[in-house]
């Protein structure tokens, strides 16, 4: 009486249902058995691969990497003409001592394509480069200040497709401790 | 009528395809893996996602995922709490108990980590795969390693994981003919990546005229055909994946870039219920005492590693 459902009704229920009842292949004991679907899971989970389906295929046509994880799949998906210079976007600072030196993902936690993706950004509002040094006194407190950073891409020239060693630098942003300014 | 008739046999096979059934020792084995990554991909494989912690809020431009749900911009409390939650949630996971709660724990945590992770300007497309596999374990409830019962919701769980691990390479060619077209083939992409990350292994390559175009080809060739390990059979789907892993080791000799949990997640098209270190080092230290024979329909496959007892369900 005090027992109105049984254990593996409770565990059933508890793990939230969705398949029916093992059955046991009567006919060949050394087959394992089966967990079979009922035809509603089964439907249900058929329209959900569906559905994933199409919106990876959707995102990857006419997504963007904003649409994470449903983006464009585009891993080395530009293209270039053989010579055309290789861009090296390098972060370039200076302390109150005068050392010059990088910023780089070590020492503010930032990475270089992290760098290159909000380029738009640091362009419109220099300013922001503030949170660059911000990120970089907190990774390291016992340095001396940062007084100036610039972001600048270092152009690699190319000769038959081979690195000549010789590069052009553009300065795209400079921020000064004292106030921005391009 | 036989139109009908045809088409009731596609949709059946169809359906039946989306969920043949695995062994649950598999799922067992595959959860297993799938969440100690999470640990190692934290502590070892991406740790630069934690390093996001000293960077200034304004820096974060969230994604549409996370402009939509809205997830808070990250502190370093908040990234404190997410990297220790995960750690110990993953592991708890790894052992199988609680595998709907720590589930679905789990992916949730795992989720906003990459959304932090990929919210900085960058975004990466490495995860997409091992990201399904943290949505879809939680699906399924309890699975003990060795367990040769088969289940169709767990075949269904590995189908979809395989279907994004394929959809990573197939939808990879797509997007080189979208954003650079026809051309890519015979562009410098590879060229390029080269010279910006070559290696001892590959830096010889860029001179060897046509190689790496010839490269390029391969490779988009690989990527549109790669669908057709569904339509192999077991033998031929274990050397294809080979030829996955072998591709990815080679563009990590290359370029220094491997895709480590996409590598994870191809362990579902493989017979994991077979690998089984625990219960092999507990048969070496019992001295095979617990070898003993199991009732018939409790054997496990055959597999040089002795038998671990199933608790009857």
């Amino acid at each position: 009486m005090n027992q109105p459902v049984t254990a593996p009704v409770v565990a059933r229920l508890v793990s939230g249902g969705g398949t029916l009842p093992p059955v046991q292949n009567e006919t060949d004991d050394a087959q394992p058995r089966t967990e079979r679907l009922s035809r509603t899971g089964r439907t249900i989970r058929v329209a959900v691969a569906l559905i994933i389906m199409g919106l990876m295929v959707v995102g990857n046509q006419w997504g963007e990497d904003d649409h994470f994880p449903f983006g464009p799949f585009k891993m080395y998906s530009s293209t270039d003409p053989l010579n055309k210079p290789v861009p090296d976007t390098r972060v370039h600072a200076i302390n109150t001592e005068g050392e010059r030196f990088r910023l780089t993902m070590a020492n503010t936690g930032f990475r270089r394509a992290e760098v290159e993706g909000q380029i738009p950004r640091f362009r419109a509002n220099p300013e922001l480069l503030k949170s660059l040094a911000d990120a970089y006194h907190r990774r390291r407190p016992t340095r001396p200040k940062l007084v100036r950073i610039e972001i600048v891409i270092r152009w690699w020239h190319l000769d038959g497709a081979r690195a000549t060693g010789e590069y052009t630098e553009e300065t795209e942003v400079i921020w000064t401790a004292d106030g921005a300014d391009r | 009528m036989t139109g009908v008739s045809v088409r009731q046999k596609v949709g059946t096979a169809v359906l039946k395809w989306f969920t043949e059934p695995v062994p649950k020792g598999r799922i067992a084995a595959f959860r297993t893996a799938v969440y100690l990554f999470v640990v190692a991909d934290l502590t070892y494989f991406t740790t630069w996602i934690r390093d996001h912690v000293d960077v200034p809020g304004n820096l974060y431009q969230p994604l549409f995922i996370g402009r939509v749900l809205p997830l808070p911009v990250p502190t370093p409390g908040l990234v404190s709490v997410l990297y220790w939650a995960l750690i110990v949630t993953g592991l708890l996971a790894a052992t199988g108990r609680l595998p709907r709660l720590l589930g679905w724990t789990v992916f949730a945590l795992y989720f906003e980590w990459m959304i932090i992770a990929m919210s900085y300007g960058k975004v990466d497309h490495d995860r997409v795969a091992f990201l399904m596999a943290l949505a879809v374990l939680p699906t399924l409830g309890r699975a003990r390693h060795g367990d040769r019962t088969l289940t169709e919701a767990g075949g269904w769980a590995l189908r979809l994981v395989q279907i994004a691990v394929i959809a990573t390479y197939f939808l990879a060619a797509w997007a080189k003919l979208r954003y650079a077209g026809i051309d890519w083939l015979t562009g410098a992409t590879m060229t390029r990546a080269v010279l910006r990350r070559g290696t001892w292994f590959s830096s010889w390559t860029v001179e060897v005229p046509g190689l790496l175009i010839f490269a390029q080809f391969a490779i988009v060739g690989f990527e549109l055909f790669s669908p057709i390990i569904f339509f192999l059979k077991p033998r031929w789907r274990y050397w294809l994946v080979a030829y996955f892993y072998t591709f990815h080791l080679v563009t990590y000799l290359s370029l220094t870039i491997a895709f480590w949990p996409h590598l994870v997640a191809m362990l579902c098209f493989l017979p994991l219920e077979r690998v089984r270190p625990i219960a092999w080092l507990r048969g070496q230290f019992s001295g095979g005492r617990q070898g003993g024979p199991l009732p018939s329909d409790q054997q496990p496959p055959p597999s040089p590693t002795p038998a671990e007892p199933r608790r009857s369900s």
